[in-house]
């Protein structure tokens, strides 16, 4: 099997090039990267005009399965991810049961090799049952494959068992993925605590909330020495403890989302539920601020927190209704539509944010472009103009706040071990 | 903008949407009268946010002649007769449920009263799932009251029939709204530039809500006070002046408009005791005196006497607290005529 990409836009983020090439992708590995490249009876996918990008990498997903398959599963959730140009994507424990053990890491490895389309990491959990108390078994997970480590969905309120958690990874060289919003503070809010807020009499979960959750979180990094990394930023506040972070040598990573890139909560004043996420869409400073933090490098990586719910779930009063929505498929057309189109960002600094830095974070062997490493490859039409249609998804969450929305940029093929498993949008079997 | 509409009156009963008093005309037994060419008809009334300051003046005109009705001796008129009325209602609420099934059959229309403890919803029923069955049964419109913000919301884009939202979690309460404003209006000849204070817990008041964006629409000047906590964080950015001593909102304040204090908001630690509301936050007549010597009183009830208000002002001269009610009645018999019949069909007034 011999595949020959001819005259694309090749960038590579690690090494920080931008020019027109080929790539011979022979066995499943990248076995050539040249001019004018030749092979005989390779497969040839004429590139020009495409950008030709490391296969992109979200380490946010939630993937539903086992137990709550009415919102996703591994076969729906990796199709959507190929269908969004992902090639890796890092899967959430919350799910039923938790993944807490060693076994279900092995188990989600062995179902996603069975049934998924693209490349799986399991993120295990940090506490059993993911209820804050006992810590779960975290450094047999990591030997099974687990690739981080996360209470995700829950904010790790018990400052003991995070201390401890981080103590005891340093040993796995593992980091510690946290959900950063104090419960006391956003529990029983619903959207950005703001003057749209105040005007539709939800009860919000203010900003400070995650101020002060990522601040302890850092402050206990700091203490331990270990490795912590902040999910879905969202308040201008914690970008700004992170940059002094990471200025003090603290290990501190973060990942922003698309939705908090390009939408501001008066998105809520319809109360359409599938608005309804956290952390919250915020007013426009917060907007800002978050893209500062990801140009500076702050803000590490772009990661969509995919969380797909089933209709009849989101179906219903804006208060009742579950937090979060899909995002795979969307993800980087919203990125290319509001960072690149915008004149904010350079094509190589959005791939870098979408490849080398999760796969930095996850110390997984990809990201990058060179002969002999796994051909996981996104092609890109970073100029395809597409409405967003739901109906058209893979995946089983069919809520987004960017249904119907006009975007421009989209992943036209998705190559995983060498394997062209999508082309303009279709996941082939 | 103006239209003339021909208006046969057989009883000296006329319903009119959109007059004036002075603007009618009689031609011996023909009523011709000026009519806006700003209509309801088919028209959900989901909160004030969305209503435009003609369509808030149509209202509160209509409820002026809806107000003669309730005075007369026999108060049904056959206007919305076969038209179906259903009180759809989540959270207990006698007065407004009472407001409502009185309006609609005042105006001759069916009206059949759900409430939680009597439906599905109780067996996990979704809102969906209810609203589509009382859609199926045939009804016209739908009066709701909910605790979820922006359920009425929900029930406009999901089914056919009208909506009129009696409440919203803490969003709207559109028709406590118009008939605060009809009130102030009936007592102070119009809005605009009106000092207007209202009291007490704006936090998780859709009457504060409703009152904000309409009286805002009408040029009145908005102060609200209460203590920090049950005061919204970040509303004054919406042009409203914020107040966290009661004091400064009733200086020199044309109405004072208290709000119901929830006793389980103490427990939640938003103030220490109902004691020391009363006795920092309560209207009282010295605190009242910083008002204008004219300033009426509203409350939209029910009351807890002593606490947000004391009974001596309450009571008083200056209170509409009782007109309210009244008026409360006439506003929803008003917006009922509006949204089924628009101001159109006239002659069905026998
Ligand atoms: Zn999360």
């Amino acid at each position: 099997m011999k595949l020959l990409l001819k005259a694309g836009r090749i960038i590579n983020p690690v090494n920080n090039t931008d020019e027109i090439g080929d790539i011979l992708i022979m066995d499943g590995k990248i076995a050539e990267i040249g001019p004018e490249l030749s092979c005989e009876g390779a497969a040839v996918y004429q590139a020009s005009g495409l950008v030709i990008a490391p296969g992109l990498i979200d380490m946010h997903v939630h993937l539903r399965e086992p137990g709550l398959e009415a919102k996703e599963d591994i076969a729906s959730g990796t199709r959507a991810a190929a269908a969004g140009g992902f090639t890796t994507i890092a899967c959430m424990p919350n799910t039923k049961p938790v993944v807490d053990n060693s076994i279900l890491v092995s188990g989600i490895l062995q179902r996603a090799e069975d049934e998924g389309v693209v490349r799986v990491k399991v993120i295990g959990a940090l506490s059993k049952g993911q209820e804050g108390k006992e810590l779960a078994e975290v450094g047999d997970m990591v030997y099974a494959g687990a690739v981080a480590i996360s209470d995700d969905g829950h904010y790790v309120d018990n400052a003991e068992l995070l201390l401890n958690g981080l103590e005891y990874l340093a040993r796995f060289d593992s980091p510690i993925i946290s959900h950063a919003e104090d419960e006391a503070l956003a529990g029983d809010g619903f959207m950005h605590e703001g003057a749209v807020s105040a005007m539709l009499g939800i009860k919000g979960r203010p900003a400070v909330a995650e101020d002060i959750a990522v601040a302890r979180d850092i402050l206990l990094a700091e203490y331990t020495g270990g490795s912590v990394h902040i999910a879905h930023v969202s308040s201008k506040g914690a970008v700004e403890l992170i940059r002094q972070a990471k200025k003090r040598g603290v290990r501190v990573t973060a990942e922003v989302t698309p939705h908090h890139l390009a939408l501001t909560d008066d998105v809520v004043a319809t109360f359409d539920t599938a608005t309804k996420v956290n952390p919250p869409l915020r007013s426009a400073d917060h907007l800002e601020a978050l893209l500062a933090g990801l140009k500076d490098g702050t803000i590490d990586a772009i990661a969509c927190d995919h969380a797909p719910h089933a209709f009849e779930e989101k179906d219903r009063e804006y208060r009742f209704a579950p937090s979060g929505f899909a995002g795979l498929e969307t993800s980087l057309g919203v990125i290319l539509t509001k960072l690149y189109h915008t004149g904010k960002f350079t094509l190589n600094e959005i791939i870098e944010r979408m490849t080398a830095a999760p796969a930095r974070i996850l110390k997984l062997n990809s990201g990058k472009l060179e002969v002999g490493v796994p051909a996981d490859l996104t092609i890109i039409d970073p100029d395809y103009e597409w409405i967003v249609d739901s109906k058209r998804f893979y995946t089983r969450g069919k809520h987004t706040p960017f249904d119907g929305m006009k975007l421009k940029g989209k992943a036209v093929a998705t190559i995983v071990n060498g394997n062209l498993i999508m082309q303009n949008g279709e996941v082939h079997e | 903008m103006l239209t003339w509409a021909g208006i046969i009156c057989q009883n000296g009963l006329c319903i009119t949407p959109c007059h004036h008093g002075r603007e009618f005309i009689y031609l011996g037994g023909m009523v011709v009268t000026k009519s806006r060419q700003v209509s309801l008809r088919n028209k959900s009334i989901l909160g004030l946010e969305n209503m435009t300051v003609a369509e808030m003046e149509l209202v509160l005109d209509t409820a002026k002649e809806m107000k003669n009705i309730i005075d007369r001796d026999i108060k049904k008129v056959p206007t919305l007769r076969g038209k179906s009325i259903i009180n759809l209602f989540f959270e207990p609420s006698t007065r407004t449920r009472t407001s409502f099934e009185l309006a609609g059959k005042y105006l001759g229309a069916d009206v059949v009263n759900i409430t939680t403890s009597a439906s599905s919803v109780v067996k996990g029923e979704s809102l969906r799932d209810t609203l589509m069955t009382v859609e199926a049964m045939g009804v016209d419109v739908i009066v709701m009251r909910h605790q979820a913000e922006g359920a009425a919301h929900y029930a406009a884009n999901t089914v056919s029939p009208l909506i009129i939202n009696a409440g919203d979690g803490a969003h709207e309460h559109p028709t406590q709204g118009l008939l605060d404003m009809f009130t102030i209006k009936q007592y102070k000849g119009n809005l605009q530039g009106l000092k207007i204070a209202i009291i007490g817990d704006i936090l998780h008041s859709r009457v504060a809500r409703s009152n904000i964006w309409g009286l805002k629409k009408m040029g009145a000047d908005i102060h609200i006070a209460g203590p920090q906590t049950l005061l919204p964080r970040f509303i004054e950015q919406t042009g409203i002046h914020v107040h966290n001593r009661v004091e400064d909102a009733l200086e020199a304040a044309d109405v004072v408009n208290v709000l119901r204090i929830q006793l389980e908001r103490q427990k939640k630690g938003l103030f220490p005791s109902a004691r020391e509301y009363a006795r920092i936050f309560g209207i009282n007549q010295v605190r009242l005196a910083l008002a204008k010597p004219d300033a009426l009183i509203m409350h939209p009830g029910p009351m807890n006497r002593g606490l947000e208000i004391a009974p001596d002002v309450a009571y008083s001269e200056k209170s509409a607290i009782q007109e309210q009610v009244k008026n409360g009645l006439a506003i929803r018999m008003a917006l009922l005529f509006l949204v089924l019949m628009g101001g159109k069909n006239i002659e069905t007034i026998a």
